[in-house]
């Protein structure tokens, strides 16, 4: 696994409002270690029997968190994100959708600046099956096993768990980078965390139109990448010049097509599936083959 | 959201940029009115690019000539986007073209200055580009270092590096996703003047930036009625030519399944993301716009539950089939309250397919059916 294991202690950062409340319930529910969490003037309260704190340097201090999952509106993001790098926590899980670009270029700046690491923003987080949960992806469709999984997407990740699962092939670790231009973690450091993970043997790599992420990953992944990696590509059919859902998703002045990416894939010795269930099949084909030398 | 020019060279001249002096019309006759001195420049105020080509600037060299002018270019539309007015400007004596922008670089993740020593031309096609990341907290040597880099000396080079200073300034505050000045003039005075300008408001900064708030509306001329609809009611929809309408939540699923549908053989006919934890009444909004686009014949819906609750869907569902009892729906719905969903829908005949290739191969089939209007009951056929 990568990142996150039973043992990450977690704060919740945003523990009281809608989202905050009824995931940090989901979180508990799935066995996520959740040691507390933050909403400035409800400290000293409950939420399903964490402790919540007035700042997330008490809540450090209380629990040696190293882990926050960030649920505040999108305008308090860089705020809430800055106060938990200032706290010294080394991983925040960002699943505020909606926050303005240039706010998410100031914080990842910030996370670089501290050397900690930043899952998001607009992203479902990450899992460890059957050991940690953090953010808002279905649990029940994960299973613990040897496929290491990193994606831009939410419901489609869920889409190729499930998938994956069905066909008894459990992951490692999956991680939402999320849907925005700008964001934290990428393809690459992802994959580098699973190339040096003992506990996967192939990875899955989930991409959509707009940018260059893909084309760049591909390139890392011949130099750097001895495991097998499948991609996948969502966005064949988009237009150009409409932004599909994520503010990240859009062919612009002809660069960010499916084709360019897929292209990519195949010259760098990416597997290609091209739906759901392919990558399942994928998986399984790969994983009869011995890994390269 | 795209700004108009006029709109733009008013927020760069309130942040200190020199801009032309200028007046705005709605009608020809308005133009006896206008005191710039000939010869002018008119100007459509269109959201679409490549105006000049289109017939869209014009040079008069009287008020006759300008008023002939005008009734025409108020009549343009300009890759479908109407013209909002005219903006009249005097004609520059021109020395020299530069090209100056800030954007995001999402590579990079984070802003950059785009500039040229050639202006007016289109920048992706041009050659001769400098970027330059721009560092963060900002310092006004930025400015100096791009303004001599493009190879400009004495009074113009300082004149430059200040708009760029300014530039960044009005990029960062207002929350842009670009700020351009093409072309940026130099004139044979060596003034400095923001000829052309463009600039795009961040969509997810609006609320935060009251200047612009309630001004989507206006600004949304590409979006078709339905897309506008979809966008007021927090849903993203992009309409396309096919016959299969397709809800899905989340964005990566909704193109993976559009591109699923195709690769069937089918045709989607839009692209509607619900968004995660869509709840009963938006779910029912989304499908009434799917719904409501005559070209669909079957409605495709694949909901894979994290926050969305299944049993919501559900509810919309039910709502949505008494209403339009005779649509052809293909629903797969799994995830988060699957089993609340399933006992919901036992009664309404509505069969659920579990698996995602099945569900778009029946939708494929049935959209080659012809029209799904006739009276089939959804899956029962």
């Amino acid at each position: 696994m990568i990142l996150v294991d039973k043992h990450t202690k977690v704060i919740v950062q945003g523990i009281t409002g809608k989202m905050g409340a009824a995931h940090t319930k989901r979180m508990i529910e799935y066995g996520t270690n959740i040691v507390g969490g933050v909403t400035p003037g409800k400290g000293g309260e409950k939420m399903h029997g964490a402790p919540v704190f007035d700042t997330v340097k008490q809540a450090v201090e209380a629990t040696e968190a190293t882990c926050s999952v960030i649920f505040v509106p999108p305008y308090l993001a860089l705020d809430a994100g800055c106060e938990a790098l200032d706290a010294g926590i080394s991983l925040l899980v960002l699943i505020t959708e909606g926050i303005p670009p240039l706010d998410t270029a100031k914080l990842v700046a910030q996370v670089k600046a501290k050397g900690a690491k930043l899952i998001g923003p607009n992203c479902p987080g990450i899992i460890t099956p059957g050991q940690s949960l953090i953010g808002i992806l279905p649990g029940t469709i994960f299973k613990s096993g040897p496929v290491g999984m990193v994606s831009k997407s939410g419901t489609l990740t869920y889409e190729i768990a499930l998938a994956l699962t069905e066909s008894g092939l459990g992951q490692s670790t999956c991680v939402g980078t999320g849907g925005d231009p700008i964001k934290g973690l990428d393809y690459q450091e992802c994959l580098t965390m699973f190339e040096n993970d003992p506990a996967t043997e192939v990875i899955v790599m989930i991409g959509e139109i707009g940018g260059n992420a893909e084309e760049e990953a591909a390139a890392f992944i011949k130099k750097t990448i001895k495991k097998p990696v499948i991609g996948f590509i969502a966005g064949q059919t988009a237009p150009p010049g409409k932004r599909m859902g994520h503010a990240g998703a859009i062919i612009s002045g002809g660069k960010g097509t499916a084709e360019s990416k897929l292209e990519a894939f195949k010259a760098n010795g990416v597997r290609v599936a091209m739906t759901p269930a392919e990558v399942a099949k994928q998986v399984a084909e790969a994983l009869k083959q011995p890994a390269k030398a | 959201m795209n700004l108009y020019e006029y709109e733009a060279k008013r927020i760069f001249a309130e942040g200190g940029i020199n801009v032309p002096p200028s007046q705005r019309i709605t009608k020809p006759e308005e133009l006896a009115k206008v005191h710039l001195g000939y010869p002018l420049v008119l100007k459509c105020q269109v959201l679409a690019g490549g105006r000049g080509k289109a017939g869209g600037i014009k040079f008069p060299k009287n008020l006759k000539e300008g008023m002939a002018l005008a009734k025409d270019m108020l009549q343009l539309s300009i890759k479908d986007s109407k013209t909002e007015s005219l903006l009249v400007e005097p004609a520059m004596p021109i020395a020299r073209e530069l090209y100056l922008a800030v954007t995001l670089d999402r590579d990079r993740g984070c802003p950059i200055f785009i500039a040229s020593a050639e202006g007016g031309i289109e920048i992706e096609s041009s050659s001769n580009v400098l970027t330059e990341p721009i560092p963060n907290p900002y310092h006004p040597f930025v400015g100096r270092n791009l303004a001599q880099k493009l190879g400009l000396k004495g009074a113009v080079l300082n004149k430059v590096a200040d708009i760029a200073n300014k530039l960044y300034k009005i990029f960062e505050s207002k929350d842009l996703d670009l700020a351009e000045i093409n072309p940026l003039v130099i004139t044979e005075g060596d003034d400095v003047v923001a000829l052309d300008g463009k600039i795009i408001i961040n969509d997810d900064a609006i609320d935060r930036q009251p200047q612009f708030r309630g001004w989507e509306e206006a600004h949304l001329c590409d979006l078709s009625v339905r897309e506008r609809n979809a966008k007021m009611n927090g849903l993203n929809l992009v309409e396309l030519d096919g016959n299969i309408g397709i809800l899905c939540n989340g964005a990566g699923l909704t193109m993976a399944t559009m591109d699923m549908v195709k690769a069937f053989g089918g045709q989607p006919g839009n692209f509607l993301d619900a968004g995660g934890g869509s709840d009963q009444k938006k779910t029912l909004a989304a499908l009434e716009l799917v719904n409501d686009n005559p070209n669909v014949d079957v409605i495709l819906l694949n909901i894979l539950g994290g926050i969305t609750a299944c049993d919501e869907v559900a509810g919309a569902l039910v709502e949505f089939m008494k209403k339009y009892p005779e649509r052809a729906m293909i629903v797969r719905l799994r995830g988060n309250n699957q089993d609340i969903a399933e006992k919901m829908l036992a009664q309404s005949g509505l069969k659920l397919y579990p698996d995602l290739e099945e569900a778009v191969k029946e939708a494929v089939s049935r959209s080659k059916a012809g029209s799904s209007k006739k009276p089939v009951a959804a899956g029962k056929a």
